[in-house]
């Protein structure tokens, strides 16, 4: 039932290699195994966001990060998340990652915006 | 269903000559009985005038502003009001539909940042995140965090409940060294 997107980079033109892999792989390794729990989804989305962040600060490139992450029970409701940027294509980027399990979504977008020209 | 909201932006980058991307993702209920009609559907598309690729752009030597911080913050009260306008008046009467919702995340999307960017706060980039979901029984948590300079860089949130539908704006903005 797990649908994994394929592996693709952010589309910046310098080198800020963060694959959806990466993140997926974060994703998993703490709410991998959990069923949707209201009492500990927040400590999830707290040590998600976290372990996101600390990868991309490891990459030690003047960026600045956002990472935002909406975990959602599954009940058969609906949901649709956009995002628009104003900023310098060129050197400024982001990526989306949906996860899912058999009682949760996750959804991770990451924004990587450039301290450089 | 996408051109609509591609015409938008490209009215909007003649008008104001920016550079925009926008990119929005939908998780779909699955449906039941038997066959798991894919819950993913994935649209990203940039809007720009040029390919970055085509011709890589020579590094750019800037000169010195010698300013530390900006000469205008970022009137974090005024967006919040925008987001509240905004949401109300596009999704008031609105009930959950699923294609409906879909147009309707990308435009807001667009429609937050046009007006953002015409408080014309300088050196400042904008991230809109936008999430519209179904009221129902589920739970949902949205957490971010964000590696930045607190002393300039900030965000604006805002959300918005109807009787079949909610709606989560957040709106940051980092500062341009």
């Amino acid at each position: 039932m797990e649908e994994i997107s394929g592996e693709e980079v952010l589309n910046i033109s310098v080198c800020v290699v963060v694959s959806n892999l990466s993140i997926l792989q974060c994703i998993q390794s703490i709410i991998g195994e959990e069923s949707y729990r209201q009492d500990t989804v927040n400590q999830w989305t707290a040590k998600i966001v976290e372990q996101a962040l600390t990868l991309l600060v490891k990459q030690t490139k003047s960026y600045k990060y956002i990472v935002s992450c909406a975990v959602m029970q599954k009940s058969g409701a609906g949901l649709h998340t956009a995002n628009s940027c104003y900023w310098d294509t060129v050197t400024d980027g982001s990526c989306t990652v949906k996860w899912e399990n058999r009682t949760m979504y996750c959804v991770v977008s990451v924004f990587a915006v450039s301290l450089t020209p | 269903m996408s051109d609509l909201a591609k015409e938008k932006a490209a009215r909007l980058l003649k008008k104001r000559g920016s550079v925009s991307s926008l990119g929005s993702h939908d998780v779909r209920a699955k449906e039941t009985g038997g066959k798991t009609k894919d819950s993913i559907s994935t649209v990203s598309y940039i809007d720009e005038p040029g390919h970055h690729d085509d011709n890589p752009r020579p590094a750019v030597q800037m000169e010195n502003t010698f300013q530390l911080a900006p000469h205008r913050r970022f009137p974090v009260l005024t967006v919040n009001d925008i987001l509240k306008d905004v949401l109300a008046s596009y999704l008031q009467e609105e009930k959950y539909e699923a294609e409906l919702c879909r147009q309707m995340t990308k435009t807001i999307s667009e429609v937050i940042k046009a007006r953002v960017k015409d408080l014309m706060v300088p050196r400042y980039k904008i991230i809109v995140l936008i999430s519209i979901g179904q009221l129902s029984d589920q739970n949902m948590r949205i957490g971010s965090r964000c590696l930045w300079d607190s002393s300039n860089d900030t965000f604006s949130s805002h959300s918005f409940k109807n009787s079949s539908l909610f709606a989560v704006a957040n709106v940051y903005a980092v500062y341009f060294e």
